[in-house]
C-alpha cells in the first residue's frame, strides 16, 4: 500500500521537481535568514572579549565632566594597579577620492586615543606618534583605499582639519556595548594620546582601571572622585555587549523571517494545489484500494506520508540552498562588515521542520479530500470527484470580506490612534484571507463571460485555453492564488512605496520654501552637527536667515496621559522664514509655546492652548502650551519649540540647517566645498534624499516577494503539467481529430495566460487594497490619498504574462507529443 | 432447504437513486440467498439492476432498505471501516476493468489485500492460485505491460489470495477475446470445485453463464427467474421470453 505512493511519485520526475522545488525555495529562504542572523550574532559575540579591564568608570550624566585630572585622582589609589583614559571626539577620514569615508561609528565619536590598554590591535605599520600621523581601522582602510604611509585630511570639530599620515593599521577590540549609553564605539582614526587631546577635546569619555582582586571598585571610586560617576565591572560590560549582539541578532531575525514565513506561504498554496492534483488524478486508485480493503485511515496516511517524504527531500535540498544563499543575505544586509560565517543545528533543524510542517499541513486537505474518495469511483468511468464544500468556502470568504471592509471603513480617519490603526490592517489582512477563499467563486463568476466571449471571438486555442482554465475552478484559483499573494505583496508595497515617496515630496515642499538651503551631515544616521557649522553659515555673506533643528524623540505627557514624540527645537524666527509651515490655527509663536501637527493633535486630543509637557531631559521638563497647530503629515510631524528651553548638550546637536538669503545657495556651497563632512543641498535635494532613501528600504523587501512568485510560477508550471497528463486522452482525441501540434501548444499557453493572469489582476487588486489601508495605518493617510505605482504594476503583469509563456513550454512541449494512439487505445 | 448458513442472503433489498422526477428503483424487493461453494451467474437486459445487486452485495454501495448478510455478518449497518474489514478479509472482486494499480508490479498487486491488513501472503496459496493462473513468469511486470486477460487473470488471484467468503465478478470476461473468457471462467470454476469457493458473476454472455451451477435472472430490479445447471440454451430462452416480456 505504502509501496504504491513513492514509486507515483518517482513516476513523475518533472512533476516531483517542481513540488519539491517549490518546498525547497521556501525553506532555502527560512534557512538563510537565520543562517545570516546566527553569522551577526556569533560574530558580533566573537569580537569583543576584553579580559584586561576590571572596571570602566565614566560620568552618569553630561552635568559631570571627566578630565585629566579626574584620571589623576584615580591614578596612585591604593588597589588601582593601571589607569586608562579614553577620549572620543569627531574625527572625520577622507578617503583617496577626496569624500569622506563612511565608518563604522559616526563621525562625532569616531576618534580616540592611541593607547596600550589592549583596546587596539596593530595590524599594519606602528603606533601614531604626534599630531602629524594617526592610526586607522583596518575597516575604514579597506573602505578608504588608504594605506601605511599615505597622507590624508582628518576633520575635526568646529570645522577644522588636519593632514596627517597614515602609521599604522589597526583591529579595535569593544568594551562592552557599541551603542547606547556608556558604548563603546569602534573609532576610525586614532592619535597618540597628546595630540588626541589637542585634537580631540580634553573631555574623556571614560577611564579605565585595573584593580587588585578584593578590592571594591564602586568604593574607590566613589571616595576618590565622590557621586555622579557610574562604574561597570569588566563582566557587567561583557555580558551587556553580549546582550547588545543578542539584541542585534534577533532584530535581523524579526526582519528576515517573516519575509521567508511569506514565500513560504506562497509554497504552501503551491504545494496544496500540487496535491489536490495528484489525489483528483488518482482518485480512481484511491477507490479501488477502498474497494478491497483499504481504511480512509490507511488512503490519509498514505497521502500524509508522501508529503513527508517529499517535505524530508525538499527540506534537504532547500536547507542546503539556504546555507549556500547566507552569505549573499549578508552581504546585502550588512555590506561591509567583516562578519563570519556560523550555520547553527538549529537552523538545520529548523529547515527541516518548516519543510515538512509546512508539506504536511499543506497536504492534509488533498489527504482528507482522498480518504473521501467512494469505494464504487473505481467503478465508474466518470470518476466522481468528492465536491469540496465550495459553498461553505465562499460563504465564509464573503463574511470575512463584507467584515473587514466595515472595520477598515470604521477606523479610517485620518487622525486615529494606534490601535485603532493596527486594527484596520488586521482587517485589511482578514479581508485579503476572505477573498483568497472567495478565488474559485470569483473565477467562476470571471470566466463564465469570458468562455462566452472566447467562444464568439476567440480563435480555437483561445476557445480551448479558455475552457481548459475554467472547467476546475478550484484547481485554477489554487494556482492562481500563489500568484496573487506574490503580487500582492509587490502591489501593496508598491503602493506604500509610491505613496511613501509623495508624501515625502509634499511635505519636504510645503514645510520647506524653495529658497531655502539645507545643511546636513554627511555621514547621515545618528550623526549631528555643531553650532560652529552654524556660526559658519551665519556669517557667510549673501546668507540672511539662519536657523537649526535639533530633533529628539522623547517622553512628553499632555492631559490624555504620557507618550514618546519627535520635537525640534528650533530658534523661533525659523518658522514662517527658513520654514513655512501651513498654520490651521493659532500662530506659529514660539516664544509663547509650542507648534503642533494637526494630526498629532488629533491623535492626542489636544486644541490650542492645551497644556503640554515636553522631557528632553528628565531634569528639566518643559511645561508650556500649544499655540498653533499646522498641518502635516505623519511623515514631517513634530513638536517645534524655542531652542531657548533645549537643555544645554541638546542646543549643541544640530539634525539639520536651515538657510536663508539672496546668494545663500551658491555662497554657501562654495563655503563648505572644503568639508565634506557636510551636505548643502535644497528643498528638492532633500525630497530626492528622502525618496531614495525610502526606496532602499523596499529593495530587499522586493527581492523577498520575488522569491514568492518564483515559486508562484512553479506552482502554474505544476498545474499544467498535471493537467495536461489528466487531459492525455482528449488531447489524444483533438490530435486524432485534426488538431495540430501548435494548436495543442497554443492551447496550453493560453491556459497558462489565462491562469497567471487572474491570480496576477487579483493580487494587484488585492494588494493596492491592503496597501492602501497599510499608507493609511501607517502614515495616517486618508485611505484615498494613495500614490498608485503605475511602473510596479506594470513591470510586474509584463513578467507574469512573460512567466506564463514560460511555465507553459514544459507542458506544451509534453501535450504536443501525446501519441494519439496511446491516449485513445 | 439446507441447515447449513448460506455464504450470502438477502432479503427486501432495494435501491432508489436520485429522488422527484429523476427517481430510478435499481432494485426492488430483492430476495436472494447464495449456497457455500456454489457458482452463481446473474443474467439480466442492461440497466436492470444488476450491477447494483452485486454491490449492495459485496458492501460497495448501501441498500436503501432491506438487510444483507455475508455468512453469519449481518452487513446493512456496519461502519465504513467494518465494511472496508469485510471486503479486505471475506470478499473478493473482480471488475470488468481498471482492476490493478498501475505503479504495482503483478504480484505486489496480488498480495495488496493482504498489504493493508498487514499480513504476510501464505506462501503456498499464492504459489497455488498464481501456478493455477499461468502467472509465474508474469510477476515482476507492471499491468502496463500485461495483456488484458492477464490483468483479468491478476485480478482474479487478487480475489482469492485472501481466502474470501465470496469472490464477486462483475462482467469479468466483458472485455476479453472467447478464448481468454474460457481460460478464465474454467479458472473460477476450478477453483469452486477444488477449493469450494463461492462465486457470484454478472455477465451477459450465455455461453459464460453456462460455468455456473444456476443462473439467476434480473429484470427491473427484480429476481423473475432462475435456472439451475444452465446450458446456453436453456439461458437464452430464458432471456428472449424476458425481452418479450419486457417489450
Ligand atoms: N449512480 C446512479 N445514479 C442514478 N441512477 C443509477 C446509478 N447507478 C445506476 N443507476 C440506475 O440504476 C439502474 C440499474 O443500474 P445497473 O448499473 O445496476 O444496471 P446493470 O444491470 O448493471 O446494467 P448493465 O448491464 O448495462 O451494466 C439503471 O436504470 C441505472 O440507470
Ligand atoms: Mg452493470
Amino acid at each position: 500500500m505504502l509501496k504504491a505512493m513513492p514509486r507515483e511519485l518517482l513516476a513523475h520526475k518533472g512533476r516531483l521537481a517542481m513540488t519539491l522545488l517549490a518546498i525547497a525555495l521556501g525553506v532555502a529562504a527560512t534557512v538563510a535568514s537565520w543562517v545570516a542572523a546566527d553569522s551577526v550574532a556569533t560574530s558580533l559575540a566573537g569580537t569583543k572579549t576584553r579580559g584586561d579591564v576590571g572596571v570602566a568608570v565614566r560620568a552618569a550624566d553630561a552635568s559631570t565632566t571627566m578630565s585629566s585630572s579626574t584620571a589623576k585622582r584615580l591614578r596612585g589609589l591604593p588597589g588601582v594597579q593601571r589607569v586608562h583614559e579614553v577620549v572620543v571626539g569627531k574625527a572625520g577620514l577622507i578617503g583617496r577620492d577626496g569624500k569622506l569615508v563612511a565608518a563604522t561609528t559616526v563621525l562625532d565619536r569616531a576618534g580616540t586615543n592611541w593607547d596600550d590598554s589592549g583596546r587596539f590591535t596593530l595590524t599594519d605599520g606602528r603606533a601614531p606618534r604626534g599630531p602629524g600621523e594617526i592610526a586607522i581601522g583596518r575597516t575604514e582602510a579597506g573602505k578608504s583605499g588608504l594605506g601605511v604611509g599615505d597622507r590624508t585630511t582628518v576633520l575635526l570639530s568646529d570645522g577644522r582639519a588636519r593632514d596627517a599620515v597614515v602609521s599604522g593599521l589597526f583591529d579595535y577590540v569593544s568594551l562592552g556595548p557599541r551603542s547606547g549609553d556608556g558604548a563603546d564605539p569602534v573609532p576610525a582614526v586614532a592619535y597618540d594620546r597628546e595630540s588626541a587631546r589637542a585634537l580631540l577635546g580634553e573631555r574623556l569619555s571614560r577611564v579605565e582601571l585595573v584593580v587588585q582582586s578584593g578590592v571594591d571598585p564602586d568604593a574607590v571610586v566613589r571616595a576618590a572622585l565622590g557621586v555622579g560617576y557610574v562604574v561597570s565591572t569588566g563582566s557587567e560590560l561583557a555580558a551587556a555587549a553580549a546582550a547588545e549582539s543578542d539584541d542585534t541578532a534577533r532584530e535581523l531575525r524579526e526582519t528576515l523571517l517573516p519575509l521567508a514565513a511569506i514565500a513560504l506561504l506562497v509554497g504552501m498554496v503551491v504545494i496544496a494545489n500540487t496535491f489536490t492534483m495528484l489525489v483528483t488524478q488518482r482518485t480512481r486508485q484511491f477507490a479501488l484500494l477502498r474497494a478491497i480493503g483499504a481504511k480512509r485511515r490507511q488512503i490519509r496516511v498514505a497521502v500524509v506520508a508522501e508529503a513527508l517524504v517529499l517535505g524530508l527531500v525538499g527540506g534537504t535540498i532547500g536547507t542546503l540552498i539556504g546555507i549556500g544563499l547566507g552569505p549573499v543575505l549578508l552581504a546585502v544586509m550588512r555590506p561591509g562588515d567583516d562578519l563570519g560565517y556560523t550555520v547553527s543545528p538549529v537552523a538545520v533543524l529548523l529547515g527541516y521542520a518548516v519543510a515538512v510542517v509546512v508539506t504536511v499541513v499543506a497536504a492534509s486537505g488533498a489527504a482528507r479530500r482522498a480518504a473521501l474518495v467512494p469505494p464504487m469511483a473505481a467503478l465508474r468511468a466518470d470518476a466522481v470527484v468528492p465536491k469540496d464544500v465550495l459553498v461553505r468556502r465562499s460563504a465564509l470568504g464573503s463574511g470575512l470580506v463584507v467584515a473587514a471592509v466595515v472595520a477598515v471603513v470604521a477606523t479610517a480617519g485620518p487622525s486615529e490612534d494606534n490601535l485603532t490603526r493596527i486594527i484596520g490592517l488586521l482587517s485589511a489582512l482578514v479581508g485579503a484571507a476572505g477573498v483568497l477563499l472567495l478565488a474559485p467563486a470569483l473565477a467562476v463568476l470571471l470566466f463564465r463571460p469570458l468562455l462566452g466571449l472566447a467562444r464568439r471571438h476567440g480563435g480555437s486555442a483561445v476557445r480551448l485555453g479558455v475552457r481548459n482554465a475554467a472547467r476546475d475552478p478550484r484547481r485554477t484559483a489554487g494556482t492562481a492564488t500563489a500568484i496573487t499573494v506574490g503580487l500582492g505583496l509587490i502591489c501593496a508595497f508598491g503602493l506604500l512605496s509610491a505613496t511613501f515617496a509623495t508624501l515625502i515630496a509634499s511635505t519636504t515642499r510645503a514645510n520647506v520654501p524653495a529658497g531655502t538651503t539645507v545643511l546636513q551631515p554627511a555621514a547621515g544616521g545618528a550623526s549631528v552637527l555643531s553650532p560652529s557649522e552654524l556660526d559658519k553659515v551665519r556669517a557667510t555673506p549673501g546668507v540672511s536667515r539662519a536657523a537649526a533643528s535639533r530633533d529628539k524623540i522623547v517622553p512628553i505627557s499632555y492631559p490624555g496621559g504620557r507618550t514618546e514624540r519627535k520635537i525640534s527645537a528650533i530658534e523661533p524666527d525659523a518658522l514662517g522664514t527658513v520654514l513655512t509651515p501651513t498654520l490651521t490655527a493659532g500662530v506659529a509663536d514660539l516664544r509663547r509655546g509650542v507648534v503642533i501637527s494637526q494630526n498629532q493633535a488629533d491623535m492626542l486630543g489636544l486644541g490650542l492652548g492645551a497644556p503640554i509637557t515636553l522631557v528632553p531631559d528628565p531634569r528639566t521638563p518643559i511645561n508650556t502650551t500649544i499655540v498653533g497647530i499646522y498641518e502635516a503629515t505623519e511623515l514631517g510631524a513634530s513638536i517645534f519649540y524655542d531652542v531657548a528651553l533645549a537643555p544645554a548638550p541638546l542646543r549643541d546637536q544640530l539634525t539639520i540647517i536651515y538657510a536663508s538669503g539672496p546668494t545663500a545657495r551658491t555662497a554657501l556651497g562654495e563655503g563648505f566645498a572644503q568639508r565634506p563632512d557636510v551636505t548643502v543641498t535644497d528643498r528638492e535635494g532633500l525630497v530626492a534624499q528622502g525618496i531614495e532613501a525610502q526606496r532602499l528600504a523596499f529593495a530587499l523587501l522586493y527581492a523577498m516577494f520575488g522569491v514568492a512568485i518564483v515559486i508562484a510560477v512553479f506552482g502554474v508550471v505544476n498545474t499544467l503539467a498535471l493537467s495536461v497528463m489528466e487531459r492525455t486522452r482528449e488531447i489524444g482525441v483533438l490530435r486524432a481529430i485534426g488538431a495540430s501540434r501548435a494548436l495543442v501548444k497554443r492551447t496550453i499557453r493560453v491556459e497558462s495566460i489565462v491562469i497567471s493572469l487572474f491570480g496576477a489582476l487579483l493580487g494587484v487588486t488585492l494588494g493596492l487594497a491592503v496597501g492602501a489601508v497599510m499608507q493609511h495605518a501607517m502614515f495616517g493617510q486618508h485611505l484615498w490619498d494613495i500614490t498608485v505605482p503605475i511602473g510596479v504594476i506594470l513591470t510586474s503583469l509584463t513578467g507574469i504574462v512573460v512567466a506564463a509563456v514560460v511555465a507553459a513550454l514544459w507542458p506544451a512541449a509534453k501535450a504536443a507529443k501525446t501519441d494519439v494512439l496511446a491516449a485513445i487505445g | 432447504m439446507t441447515t447449513t448458513t448460506a455464504a450470502i442472503r438477502a432479503t427486501g433489498l432495494s435501491k432508489v437513486y436520485g429522488s422527484g422526477a429523476a427517481r430510478v428503483i435499481a432494485l426492488d424487493g430483492i430476495e436472494v440467498r447464495v449456497r457455500r461453494g456454489a457458482f452463481t451467474a446473474i443474467m439480466g437486459p442492461s440497466g436492470s439492476g444488476k450491477s447494483t445487486l452485486l454491490h449492495c452485495l459485496a458492501g460497495l454501495d448501501a441498500p436503501t432498505g432491506g438487510t444483507i448478510w455475508v455468512g453469519d455478518t449481518k452487513i446493512t449497518g456496519l461502519s465504513d471501516d467494518e465494511l472496508t474489514d469485510l471486503r479486505r478479509d471475506r470478499i473478493g472482486f473482480v471488475f470488468q476493468a481498471f482492476n490493478l494499480v498501475p505503479t504495482l508490479t503483478a504480484a505486489e498487486n496480488i498480495t495488496l489485500p493482504l498489504d493493508l491488513a498487514g499480513r504476510r501472503p501464505d506462501p503456498q496459496l499464492l504459489d497455488r492460485v498464481v501456478g493455477a493462473l499461468g502467472l509465474g513468469h508474469r510477476l515482476d511486470h507492471r499491468p502496463s505491460q500485461l495483456s488484458g486477460g492477464q490483468q483479468q487473470r491478476v485480478a482474479c488471484a487478487r480475489a482469492l489470495i485472501t481466502g474470501p467468503d465470496v469472490v464477486f465478478a462483475d462482467e469479468p470476461t466483458g472485455a476479453l477475446d472467447s478464448r481468454t473468457s474460457r481460460e478464465l471462467l474454467g479458472f473460477l470454476r476450478d477453483s469452486v470445485d477444488e477449493a469450494g469457493q463461492t462465486v457470484v458473476m454478472v455477465t451477459h454472455d450465455p455461453v459464460a453463464a453456462v460455468y455456473a451451477d444456476r443462473v439467476l435472472l434480473l429484470a427491473d430490479g427484480r429476481i423473475v427467474d432462475e435456472v439451475q445447471a444452465p446450458t446456453a440454451e436453456t439461458v437464452l430462452d430464458r432471456l428472449k421470453s424476458l425481452e418479450r416480456a419486457g417489450a
